[in-house]
Parts: C-alpha cells; structure tokens; sequence
C-alpha cells in the first residue's frame, strides 16, 4: 500500500524525450491504467516506477520519500511483464518462491505463503509442474503469483494480458480487479487497449509522445477529453470530428461546419480555448440520431456507404461532403447503402477543439 | 523416378561417410598392427591386421612387448605424462575461455558493452589464423618466462578461443529476452544474482557445448604447443608426432594407438552432453 507520486520527470534517450515532465499523483490503493499507443512513453514511466531505469530529470516518490537512487529490490513492488518473464529452468512452484527465496525466509513459511498465493489464483493443483508444460494462461497466473508473494505495496503489470485469448482475457480483467480489491494495493496498469483501461481502471492516464494528456476518471476522459488525441484514442468507435467556425456573437456559440446542406448548430454557452482561429467540432458515434434528410433539426446530412452490424447496435457509416462519419444505432435501425440521411447531433454532447493546440473549449 | 533420386542419395552419403570415416577406420586398425603390417613393405596391404596386438598400446605406457624384436632398438617411452599434461592445459585454458568470455559476451549482448565495435574487433582476432603471430607470442612468452610452462600454454589456449566463447555465448544470451534478468532484479537480486539465478540455468545448454567446442580446439591443438613448450611441458599431440624409433622409423602402430587414446575424452564428454547440445533449448520463456 503506498501512494505514488511522479514530479517533473523527464526520461531522455539519447536526443528522444520518452517521458517529458510526467506529473502524476496516485493515491494510496487506487487502481491506475497508464494507456497510450505505443511509443507514448508508458513503458517508460512503468520501469521508472520499477527502478529497472533512472529518471533523467525529476522525482518519483512512494510515500513521500524520494526513491530515485533506490534499488528494485528494496521498492517493494511486483512487477508483471507482458511476456511473463517465467523461469523455464524451474518449476511453477519454484518460480512463485522466487522472491521469499532471495529474501531468505524460512522454508516452512515459504511453502506455505506460495500455496496460499496459489490458491488465491486458482492453480495450487499445479505447483509441481514444469512450467514447460504449462498453458499460456496458467504462465500469466505464475507470473501474477510470483510478483505478489513478497506483498508489494504497489502493483505494476505491463501489459500483462496482451498474449492471452480474448475469453480469458476478460476472465483475467475481473479476477485481476477482484485481487486488486482484496489486497487494496496500489495498481498500475500499462495497455494500449482502451477497453482494458476503462473497464478495470478507477482512474486512467493517457499519454502521448512522451506527454501526460488528461488523468481522470474512465468517465471523465470518456466524456471529458481534455483534447483532441484524448477524444480520438477513447471510445471503441471513434469519435467523429467535422471542421468547424465558432460564431460568438448571439452569447451561444454557434457552430457552422463548411459542408454541403450543414445548418448552423447553437451549443450552450462555452468559452476558453485559445486564439486559435480554426476549431475541430467532435462528437461520439452514440450521441447523434439519425433523422429524415429534410428534418429541421438535421444539422448534417450524408449517404450511407456502410452498415456493419455488432448485434446489439448497429453502426452506419456515412459520407457527408466527404468526411467520414460514423453513427451508433440500435439493431432495427438498417438503413440502405445510398440512402439519404439526416444527422441530428445532441448539442449537450458536442465538443470543440482549437486545431492550433489541440486542447477542448471548456 | 522417386526411388532413383533416394538411391542416389544413400550413394552419395554412403561416399561422403567413407571419405571421413576412412582415418578413423585406419587409425583404429593401425593400433593393433604388429610392425610389419604398418606399410606393405611385405607386398601386402593389411586392411585388418593378420595378426592383432596390444603391442602398440604396450610401447606407449613404457612396455617392452615380449617376443617381439620389433622395438629392441628402441628407448622405452611413456605417455602418461603427455596426456596429463594436454588434460590440464585444455581443460584449464576452456574454463579461462568460458569464464572470461561468458562475462563478455553478456555485457555485450545486454548491456552493448563496447558499443558496436567491441564485439566485432573480438571477432576480428579469428580473421588470421593464431599460428600467424605464434613467433611474437613466442618471444612475449620467453620474455614473461611463460614458454615451456603449464600456465603458458594455459594463457595462449583462453586467449586463442575467447572470440569463439564471446560470439557462441552472445547468440545464446541474445535469445533470453531482458525481461526474466528484470524479473529476478525487481523481485531483489542484484544484477550478478538475477545473471546466475535466472540467466545463466537458462543458457546452460548453450555453455555446454561452446565448452565441448572450446576443449575440442585446445585438446587437438598442435602448432601452438609445438612452438610454445619444449622439453618440459609436452602435450599429447607434440609427444605423438616424436614417436619414432631407429628400428621402424616412423612408428606408425603406436602413434595410431595413441590417437585412438587421444580420440576418447571428446567422445566421453559429447556422449555425456548430448541432451544439452540439441539447440533445442528452452528459450520458453515468451511465447511469441
């Protein structure tokens, strides 16, 4: 259990900044996904966070005290990598010592701790096998054993269930979230997926390129962005972005998109943003309707070029003007390739963000 | 068409075994020669021996084989001396090889010790052959009092096959991914614990057989104890080549018996590590 806090660190390879002054404070016993693509610098910031690296500028502190200089060893932590790390040359059982071992402890509370761990995960059955004849799974399982036998106040998994099938992976997503309520620690969890992240995560940090984005809630970088990478990377379907004019005038703002048939559409009042004089209109595939070409309340209209049905929705792809737009509709909604439709936007879920920087009119 | 192309292909191995198997089958059968079935001087020659002796083995530890006449010119000599010598030198200048060069080829491989060129100018040593600079070695070894000494001979076998220890070690250590040597730091090892609790047993495969390799080169070596000893210190292959007698000349029986001797540590220990000389090693531990 401890809490986390990153300062103004900065991580540099060579001339490439992998982290650049990373601010971050995790509370104690909160379960944090670290999402980004790849490259954003998570790994990075997760081997800080480790010690297996030494922050170039800044300071990581556990507790309030400074831990920089401190080995890995002595951070107590549990580190799980994507690729399991197992020890082939040993047994299951072995592998889930590990750390007691180098610690030194008995060997009676040894044997006892790792069948309590093994328990907890469901493989003691499988302790004295080879981890040569183990399945990929129960790897992932040893691998989650061994780095929670020594009681590590902060968790840290690195992407530790990308090479799993995707049955077990969900299976693995909600034990994952029950261990992590039973022993309250604090857990940190690199993905890319960010399916994983807002289905697991109390909280969620994104990066890019080295940079933190937006750290809030799933809810809130859900229907929050902070900015446009933000808004593009959350949400399994991607948000749909139109350019846009701002019209401030009337004390509503008014969007007016450059596109063919395009109404001017009033969003309650916002301000903020910067001089930017070019703005990016977005919104979220669920959050438009689709209506009669004529309505009066159709602020876009498009052709459908696409309908891909997921079961429980539908989504139909659109091309108004040539932008690609996709909306989410329910199951008996199918409308024709070709057809002509009309797209009502809720006005409460639209946002808006300055092209020069990226960042969302608050 | 198809059993034409098999035959064939039986036919062709069967030629390649005999063309390598043939010195082994010779030197076998020579060791049990009696003297005049050596060279065909009789008009014969003896594809087996007529007559097959221990007579050979005999001469080399020492003996004077009774009846024959065949060696009554001839001092008595021993080779006991020789193979011991030729077991210290090889096997001590294989752990040299294999401790040093196992260490350097880690660094290399994970840490790129020396960055790009290190491993490269290591390799670089066995772009000439070593007998090339054996005479500057020689005056060095003179100089350092190390000529005509175990631990010359010691030196000069590490020095000699360290790049292939250094270039062997670095493709196995290469293939253990980083992350089980992070795993064993992050659950407290130091960086030599997690290279020998976690690296290492993974590797051990690998180490035997550049160890089999390495003791092969030292244990068959020739040139470099030939110039590098004298009178003192002389390997098994020196003391076989100086088998000679003033009734037979070149004496070719023990000199054969002697090789199927010296055939025999390298077989033992291939046998005794073949399991491990499979590449088939367990480099498991990702599942790509």
């Amino acid at each position: 259990m401890a809490e986390i806090q990153i300062k103004q660190v900065t991580k540099t390879f060579g001339r490439f900044d992998a982290v650049l002054d990373l601010d971050l404070e995790l509370e104690d016993g909160t379960f944090v996904a670290l999402l980004g693509p790849s490259g954003c610098g998570k790994s990075t910031t997760m081997n800080m966070l480790s010690g297996l690296l030494e922050p170039t500028r800044g300071e990581i502190l556990f507790d309030g005290a400074v831990v920089n200089k401190l080995k890995p060893g002595d951070r107590n932590i549990g580190f799980v990598f994507q690729n399991y790390a197992i020890f082939t040359h040993m047994s299951a059982f072995d592998n889930i010592a590990f750390g007691l071992r180098v610690r030194k402890q008995p060997a009676d509370e040894i044997r006892e701790e790792v069948h309590q761990v093994a328990r907890l995960l469901g493989i003691e059955n499988m302790l004295d096998r080879r981890t040569t004849d183990l399945s990929v799974n129960d790897l992932q399982k040893v691998a989650i054993g061994r780095s929670m036998i020594t009681k590590p106040g902060i968790f840290l998994l690195d992407e530790p269930f990308s090479n799993l099938d995707a049955r077990f992976r969900s299976y693995m997503r909600a034990e994952l979230k029950k261990l992590q309520r039973e022993l309250s620690q604090t857990m940190i969890y690199v993905t890319h997926d960010q399916v994983e992240a807002m289905s697991m995560a109390e909280k969620i940090a994104i990066m890019d390129r080295g940079q933190l984005q937006q750290y809030g809630t799933p809810d809130e970088v859900y229907n929050q962005p902070a900015n446009r990478f933000v808004a593009g990377f959350v949400g399994s379907t991607m948000m749909n972005f139109v350019p846009t004019t701002l019209d401030r005038s009337g004390g509503d703002l008014v969007l007016t998109m450059p596109l063919a048939d395009a109404r001017p559409l009033t969003v309650h009042n916002r301000d903020g943003g910067d001089d930017s004089d070019s703005f990016t209109m977005g919104i979220r595939s669920e959050h438009i309707e689709l209506v009669d070409p004529g309505s009066e309340t159709a602020s876009l209209r498009g052709t459908v070029t696409l309908l891909e049905s997921l079961g429980p929705r539908n989504i139909v792809h659109l091309s108004s003007d040539g932008y690609l737009l996709r909306v989410t509709v329910p199951p008996t909604v199918r409308p024709r390739v070709g057809e002509a439709v009309g797209l009502e936007l809720d006005a409460r879920r639209v946002h808006v963000f300055a092209d020069a920087s990226g960042t969302a009119l608050a | 068409m198809k059993a034409l192309l098999t035959s064939l292909r039986v036919l062709l191995i069967a030629a390649v075994l005999c063309v390598f198997l043939f010195p082994v089958y010779w030197t076998v059968t020579m060791a049990f020669k009696p003297a005049d079935e050596w060279t065909p001087t009789s008009g014969k020659t003896y594809w087996l021996p007529d007559h097959p002796t221990l007579d050979n083995f005999r001469r080399i530890f020492g003996g004077t084989p009774g009846g024959s006449d065949s060696f009554l010119v001839s001092t008595p000599i021993n080779a006991t001396d020789s193979i011991v010598t030729s077991l210290i030198t090889s096997i001590l200048g294989t752990l040299l090889a294999l401790s040093v060069g196992t260490f350097a080829a880690y660094g290399i491989s994970r840490y790129r010790a020396g960055g790009k060129m290190l491993g490269f100018s290591i390799l670089q040593l066995r772009m000439f052959p070593p007998i090339a600079v054996i005479i500057p070695v020689l005056f060095l070894w003179t100089y350092l009092h190390l000529f005509d000494t175990h631990a010359g001979l010691i030196l000069i076998y590490g020095a000699v096959t360290f790049p292939f220890v250094v270039w062997l070690m670095k493709s196995f250590f290469d293939e253990v991914p980083r992350e089980i040597s992070e795993a064993a730091i992050v659950d407290g090892c130091s960086q030599f614990g997690a290279f020998r609790k976690s690296v290492l047993p993974l590797v051990k495969g690998g180490l035997a057989t550049t160890a089999l390799f390495v003791f092969i080169l030292n244990w068959s070596d020739f040139l470099i104890a030939l110039v590098l000893s004298g009178n003192n210190v002389v390997t098994a292959p020196v003391f076989l080549s100086q088998i000679t007698s003033a009734a037979t000349g070149e004496e070719f029986g023990s000199r054969a018996a002697l090789g199927v001797i010296l055939i025999t540590p390298p077989m033992l220990l291939s046998i005794l590590i073949q399991k491990h000389l499979v590449r088939g090693l367990t480099f498991g531990a990702i599942k790509r």
